[in-house]
């Protein structure tokens, strides 16, 4: 079950990629849609097979800085209308640094249930936690959102 | 032995077409496998491995839950109101353990 993936990331790649992250984050506040992290897009490839486009439809809200990794909250909401012809088949979340990456997968049904979910998950060490929507028509889209913890959740 | 109580919060009327908030919860320790006891022997994995929701017997609902979801996983999510009927909530547990709680919708 347990799978390992080779991440490439490094203390210093995280490190700069957290700099990046939080000198980033004006700017990112004025473009709507910051280019997907190489990483991040490479593992989704991996798990999938598919390549990731970054998509501002997604928005997964986590605190920036909690205290706790065994109860972090999440909220993640797509903007779908639902419909036979235009909806969300599901969203992964995943945890790149965590000893097991997946961390869960939501299934939506059109004109069913909205696509919007809050939840809490275990976090082991500050990273970028990934949000991956698959569309009707086969679409990837990525959002990733940073999450500083001060203890391992995973223990 | 410890027994997982779950629980629901669903309103009991909807306006047809309204979209209303289900939070429910599960108590339970999500065990992750990763841990080892006090003798170096590793805790076998036992976790809620997924939660599906059903309206007249019609999945629209449902999440695949791996070892990072929190212990006592608390899932918050929005249906439609469509039509008047019973909703099925289903916990299913690593080792085939399943608890189900039912809520009556009415839908006017």
């Amino acid at each position: 079950m347990e799978k390992t993936i080779p991440l490439g990331f490094t203390r210093r790649t995280v490190l700069t990629a957290a700099v990046a992250g939080t000198t980033g984050f004006a700017s990112a506040a004025l473009a709507p849609s910051p280019p997907p992290n190489g990483d991040a897009a490479d593992l989704v490839k991996q798990l999938t097979g598919k390549a990731p486009t970054a998509s501002d439809r997604l928005h997964l809200v986590m605190p920036q800085v909690f205290p706790n990794g065994y109860t972090v909250p999440l909220t993640l909401v797509i903007d779908s209308p639902m419909t036979e012809s235009d909806h969300v088949r599901h969203v992964s979340v995943l945890a790149p640094r965590n000893p097991l990456v997946e961390v869960a997968t939501f299934h939506f049904v059109p004109q069913r249930s909205e696509p919007r979910v809050s939840t809490r998950i275990r976090l082991a060490e500050p990273q970028y936690v990934l949000a991956v929507a698959e569309m009707n028509d086969g679409t990837l889209l990525m959002t990733e959102s940073w999450v500083e913890v001060a203890t391992n959740g995973c223990k | 032995m410890f027994t997982p109580a779950p629980r629901v919060q669903v309103p009991s009327t909807a306006a047809n077409g309204e979209v209303f908030p289900v939070k429910t919860l599960i108590s339970h320790p999500m065990e992750t496998g990763l841990r080892h006891d006090d003798r170096g022997n590793a805790i076998p994995r036992k976790i809620i491995n997924k939660f599906i929701c059903r309206h007249n017997g019609v999945v629209v609902f449902s999440v695949d839950l791996h070892e990072a979801m929190a212990a006592n996983p608390f899932i918050e999510f929005y249906l439609r109101a469509t039509e008047s009927g019973r909703l099925e909530f289903v916990w299913e547990e690593d080792g085939g353990g399943v608890h189900v709680l039912e809520h009556q919708l009415t839908v006017a």
